[in-house]
């Protein structure tokens, strides 16, 4: 059964070789506004396009604080080479759950971005 | 007095959304601790008129191992009276040849940030 795609979701780009960041894993926490503490919502890994599908069902995108967690060193250490950052963490506010997120990850060994798309 | 030119590691925040420095925004150096598995804080700072706060750690203290600076970029907007998407924004790098100097810029607008190894 299909289900409505993620409100949320995310896309890895090697932009030092110029190709999608595929076979990335990562990570999915909100924030418990009392304790503050992480609590994990889903893992999962970039498919062959970077992109990683049904990272959170729109029942669950509720209002709060999230992060993002990427293994950068992981994925670069997977291709022999070095990181300059062993992983890479946005955090970011939902204010509006009912629209829509798309939170990429631009990434080279030394360098990253991101931005709020569509 | 050590001078700022000899720190090692160095910040440095620009606003790419009004074009400006990233001025008076606070900032923390941590180190993470490899036994203990936490974050020990080692500095805390603000960025100056510039957008740069040049003496974040001294040399002796700079050793090999995993850091994170985290620049409140929250805090920073709301004194500006916006919001920002981002809370606050952590830096996570590994250090293996502190001898080196790491320059590490924070390009930041309400919805966008990006970072680099710079000199």
């Amino acid at each position: 059964m299909a289900g409505s795609p993620s409100p949320l979701t995310t896309h890895v780009l090697n932009t030092a070789m110029g190709v999608p960041g595929s076979n990335m894993s990562l990570s999915l926490h909100r924030q418990d506004p009392l304790t503050k503490a992480w609590n994990l919502i889903t893992t999962g890994i970039t498919n062959d396009d970077g992109r990683c599908p049904g990272l959170i069902t729109t029942q669950l995108f509720t209002s709060g604080v999230y992060k993002l967690h990427f293994e950068t060193a992981q994925y670069w250490a997977s291709r022999g080479e070095a990181s300059f950052y062993p992983y890479v963490e946005i955090v970011f506010t939902i204010n509006e759950p009912g629209q829509k997120y798309h939170i990429p990850l631009l990434l080279s060994r030394f360098s990253y971005s991101t931005y709020r798309g569509s | 007095m050590a001078a700022a030119e000899s720190s090692p590691l160095t910040t440095h925040v620009l606003n790419t959304g009004d074009g400006i420095p990233g001025a008076k925004m606070a900032l923390s150096l941590h180190r993470l601790d490899s036994q203990l598995m936490i974050w020990t804080m080692l500095n805390v700072g603000t960025t100056n008129e510039d957008g740069r706060c040049s003496v974040l750690i001294s040399r002796e203290a700079f050793t090999p191992g995993m850091y994170k600076l985290r620049f409140e970029t929250g805090a920073y907007w709301e004194s500006l009276d916006q919001t920002c998407f981002y809370p606050y924004v952590e830096v996570v790098f590994t250090i293996s040849d502190p001898d080196q100097r790491f320059h590490l810029p924070l390009l930041m607008s309400r919805f966008s940030y990006s970072t680099y190894r710079g000199s």
